[in-house]
């Protein structure tokens, strides 16, 4: 894994992009992936994959981050649309996307949240109505991720006119070139485009275009949380600065920058572990939830706090030009958004809590 | 978790929860004897049970949740070091002074229930460690922060022997074990509190700002949990450094977290002699200090990475479980 994945960091280029990794796109990078194997291990060959278990997919998922490698042009593909599709997708439509996912070639995008439905999803109101024998799609989509590289986007939509909060939902697979579809960038505080606006303007859809059962895109969405929030992208985001900070704590040695690299490290390997056991246990056919989301929430925090605790202990300009200050002045930047994406820390804390008995 | 592990589980949650804080040395010792788990992690050759490091992770766990005020940890600790079964040993954080071949004079400090010990094992100045015989040592009567023993033991001219073994290290990943259990037990108390506790017409449970401020500790209970598993996994493997110490600063960073939150949860009560907290509280936070706090440990731990360079951190932690 780490010979073929180091050509491709080039330690040259900008170290800002091994920075927050997985939402780096990078075509070339991900059909050489693809080429090599790496997209969609565990699925059926039938599909393009390459039928090898989660962990060895773990394995290269941690490694890949690890090192930094832009793998945002599939990382949703790979992680979560491949395999909901293969799920609950009809027969067609896992046919049409599912082999080009597994090559690195097709891109997807995950259409949840809307401008009134944030943390409360349960009030998206984009709809779907019957049209013949398919569907027509009509409302839009916000903060989606990868809009602009996708082929495809997954979008939660109301199905049943009239229906409330989490009944009458369903899940829809819609190319993103349908005629309808509009894409508008969102620039982020950054200057970063990642996220995006997703117009449905009277989307035409084949009846194979519904994923699931109609009316089932709650529990469908909800299963896939697990999956979604306890992968080594939780808590690596910025491991680039860590990595920053052990060399420039071996070339200015002091008490202070080795004490806070241990620190760094004891986190780190606390969380590799308890991700790592919510990976087995998925791979056992087990649904960790409650640990998974324990995952994400300290994950996050400490991806999060990294930033500032090597600011407060190095004196460097956060602007540049040393690489240690590039990639921390980024990650202070970017590191708001990490209780955000995925669910905030508040939900994250509202399941544990049930998970305790606590409501 | 094996059969036999879930017995040891049973036995150990049961007797501990019975002797608890409450417990003397001079009249439950003998019970402890009787199960023989001073004997835990001594080998069955030498008449001990043979357990290996994720028994002795079960047993002082428990010892943790139950704030069980016996040397269970330490005893298993040093018989196994000093591969002994009969007395009863304890380790000692320090240990100062001259030794010869096979004698000692000086000063051991910090020794976890010193008073009447047999024999104590401490790190030697030298590299490994040393078995001192301390039945004729001069005591003096000291406590952590939570009223358990640590004492000065004044020792002459004392008879000693040069061992292997890193029993700093080994009492570190015992407390990191206690810490675990005493964080689990700290939750538990919270948390059925706040269910039963009525204030503005409902249970505390009901409000936001509480149940988010519990997720936060069973996150930090369960990430301790985790790591103290990951050590002794590791030890279980032959050696631990990387993890012990990782381990440590993790229970270590939980119990500022955990200890404040179980606190504030409990309002006025949970700060009283007769309630149940502080027994796990002040214990935690006593632990945070003995055998190695955050600055010993992140230095022990960040020393080595720093040498090594940013090229090696991630094969090298990644190195540590496959
Ligand atoms: C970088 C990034 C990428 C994203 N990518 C995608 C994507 O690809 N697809 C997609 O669908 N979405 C995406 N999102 C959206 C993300 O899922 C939402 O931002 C998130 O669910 C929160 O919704 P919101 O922003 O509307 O905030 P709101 O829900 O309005 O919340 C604002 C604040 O109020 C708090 N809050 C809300 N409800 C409660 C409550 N009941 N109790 C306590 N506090 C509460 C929240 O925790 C938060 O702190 C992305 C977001 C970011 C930042």
């Amino acid at each position: 894994m780490r010979s073929l994945v180091a050509p491709h960091v080039d330690i040259g280029s900008d170290p800002r992009r091994r920075a927050n990794s997985w939402a780096v796109p990078d075509p070339a990078f991900s059909r050489a992936l693809g080429a090599a194997g790496l997209i969609g291990m565990t699925w059926p060959k039938a599909f393009g994959g390459h039928e090898r278990s989660p962990l060895e997919r773990y394995v290269v998922l941690e490694e890949l981050l690890a090192a930094g490698a832009p793998v945002g042009a599939h990382w949703i593909a790979d992680r979560q649309t491949g395999s909901l599709l293969l799920r609950y997708g009809q027969e067609e439509e896992k046919r049409r996307w599912v082999p080009g996912m597994a090559a690195g070639e097709i891109y997807s995008c995950i259409g949840l949240s809307e401008p009134n439905a944030g943390s409360d999803l349960a009030s998206v109101r984009s709809t779907a109505r019957r049209d013949g024998d398919g569907w027509v799609i009509e409302g839009q989509k916000l903060w989606t991720t990868n809009a602009h590289h996708a082929h495809v986007i997954i979008a939660l939509v109301r199905s049943e006119p009239g229906s409330e909060r989490n009944a009458g939902l369903s899940q829809f697979v819609i190319p993103m070139d349908a005629p309808g579809v509009t894409v508008r960038p969102i620039i982020d505080l950054t200057g970063g485009h990642d996220f995006n606006e997703v117009f449905f303007e009277s989307v035409k859809l084949p009846a194979s275009a519904l994923v699931g059962v109609e009316g089932d895109g709650w529990r469908q969405v909800t299963a896939e949380l697990s999956l979604e929030r306890s992968g080594p992208e939780r808590y690596l985001s910025s491991t680039a600065l860590l990595l920053q900070l052990i060399d420039h704590a071996r070339m200015h040695p002091s008490e202070t920058l080795t004490a806070l690299v241990g620190r760094l490290a004891a986190e780190t390997w606390t969380l590799r572990l308890m991700s790592a056991s919510v990976a087995s246990k998925i791979a056992r056919g087990e649904d960790p939830a409650l640990e998974a989301t324990m995952v994400k929430d300290l994950g996050n925090s400490f991806e999060q706090a990294m930033p500032e605790l090597i600011q407060a202990a190095v004196e460097i300009d956060p602007a540049g030009p040393e690489p240690l200050g590039l990639v921390l002045g980024h990650l202070l930047q970017l590191s708001p958004s990490f209780s955000l994406r995925g669910g905030t820390r508040e939900i994250l804390k509202g399941i544990i809590a049930r998970g305790l008995g606590l409501r | 978790m094996s059969d036999q592990q879930r017995m040891l589980e049973e036995m150990a949650g049961g007797l501990f929860a019975d002797l608890g804080a409450a417990a003397t040395l001079d009249s439950d010792w003998g019970t402890i004897k009787e199960v023989a788990l001073d004997g835990l992690l001594l080998g069955e050759a030498q008449g001990g049970f043979g357990g290996s490091w994720e028994d002795a992770l079960i047993v002082f766990r428990l010892a943790g949740y139950h704030a069980l005020a016996l040397p269970v940890a330490e005893a298993a600790i040093a018989a196994a070091l000093a591969g002994r079964a009969a007395g009863r040993g304890t380790v000692a954080a320090v240990a100062e002074g001259s030794l010869d071949q096979s004698r000692f004079d000086g000063v051991l400090a910090g020794v976890p229930w010193g008073r009447g010990a047999d024999f104590v094992v401490a790190p030697c100045s030298k590299g490994g460690a040393i078995v001192l015989e301390t039945a004729e040592a001069t005591v003096v009567e000291g406590a952590n922060i939570a009223g358990e023993p640590r004492d000065r033991l004044i020792v002459t001219d004392a008879s000693m022997s040069r061992i292997d073994g890193d029993p700093f290290a080994l009492m570190a990943l015992a407390r990191v074990a206690q810490m675990a259990g005493a964080l689990d037990a700290a939750l538990a108390l919270a948390v059925g509190y706040v269910n039963e506790r009525q204030q503005f017409g409902r249970s505390l449970a009901k409000f936001q700002a509480v149940q988010q401020a519990l997720a936060s500790f069973a996150c930090e209970a369960a990430a301790t949990n985790c790591a103290a598993m990951g050590a002794a996994q590791a030890m279980a493997r032959g050696s631990a450094p990387f993890e012990i110490a990782a381990a440590k600063l993790r229970a270590n960073r939980a119990t500022g977290i955990g200890t404040a939150i179980a606190h504030q949860v409990h309002g006025a009560i949970g700060f009283t002699e007769d309630y149940t907290l502080h027994p796990l509280t002040r214990r935690l936070w006593g632990w945070r200090s003995e055998f190695g706090g955050d600055r010993y440990w992140s230095t022990v731990l960040g020393g080595p990475i720093v040498a090594a360079g940013s090229a090696r951190f991630w094969p090298d932690l990644t190195a540590l479980t496959r």
